[in-house]
């Protein structure tokens, strides 16, 4: 994946949109994984590249799995 | 009418029959209300990603019935009264996604159903064996982590988080406290 720079970052693709997954499972948690950073944080869209409605959905998704302790709270 | 999953913990140190006995309370207490549990998915014994009461493990399974929502008051309230259990979230989930759990769990089934046909095969060539049909067919999950499958639009409906208060009020997420012991 090439690093952002400048004013127009290059157009990411939402890997839920490629895999044409219509909602995202908090139950597929090793998928969410790949969608926090070490400490538990969801990654901002600008740097997952997921669209708008699939990162509303990961974020929901992430919350389930934390509260089933499926994915950790963040740490600090 | 609206259909439902219900993800739940059940402690690590809970035995085989204790399972069976929260599944079957569970089941009853659906029932009693008018509601259907189609399928029952073992989601087998999982590393915590944090304690919960002491415990690093939990035996998760998956519990899908449909009824009307008033249903859940009545699960949690079976699920508050019940120590065996530690965690869980109720969900609400569209239909083809109950369909498509009902269509993994018959799948596996007849895998199982197969494999015990072939065991009993084997015993019956020794002497008659009898196999017993177990009351809630709990069903063991073919794959660990499917890719694309098993998606489901789910809206929040209810689920017990106790201890720390660590879930920040999130909007959509209802958090309600077992009262500890
Ligand atoms: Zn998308």
């Amino acid at each position: 994946m090439r690093r952002d720079r400048g004013r127009k970052p290059k157009k990411k693709i939402c890997s839920y949109c490629v895999d044409k997954i219509e909602s995202v499972d908090y139950k597929q948690y090793e998928k969410l994984k790949r969608f926090v950073t070490e400490r538990g944080k969801v990654l901002p869209r600008r740097i997952s590249g997921n669209c708008a409605r699939h990162q509303r959905q990961l974020t929901r998704a992430i919350k389930k799995a934390r509260i089933m302790a499926l994915l950790p709270f963040t740490s600090e | 009418m609206g259909y439902y999953e219900i993800m739940l913990i059940i402690r690590p140190d809970v035995e085989a029959d204790g399972h069976q006995e929260v599944l079957e309370d569970l089941k009853a207490a659906i029932t009693k209300e008018g509601g259907d549990v189609s399928t029952i998915l073992d989601w087998r014994k999982r590393r915590l990603a944090y304690e919960i009461n002491k415990h690093k493990e939990g035996h998760y399974y998956l519990v899908y019935f449909s009824g009307q929502g008033t249903i859940i008051p009545e699960i949690e309230h079976y699920f508050r009264v019940t120590d065996a259990v530690i965690r869980y979230m109720v969900v609400s989930v569209e239909e083809k996604d109950f369909n498509a759990a009902a269509e993994k769990a018959a799948e596996a089934a007849s895998a199982a159903e197969a494999q015990a046909e072939k065991q009993e095969e084997a015993a019956a060539a020794e002497e008659t064996a009898a196999v017993e049909e177990p009351e809630v067919e709990i069903v063991p999950e073919v794959d660990e982590e499917p890719e694309a499958e098993g998606q489901t639009e789910v809206t929040e409906v209810a689920e017990k988080v106790e201890g720390q208060a660590e879930v920040e009020a999130a909007d959509e997420v209802q958090t309600d406290s077992k009262v500890d012991e």
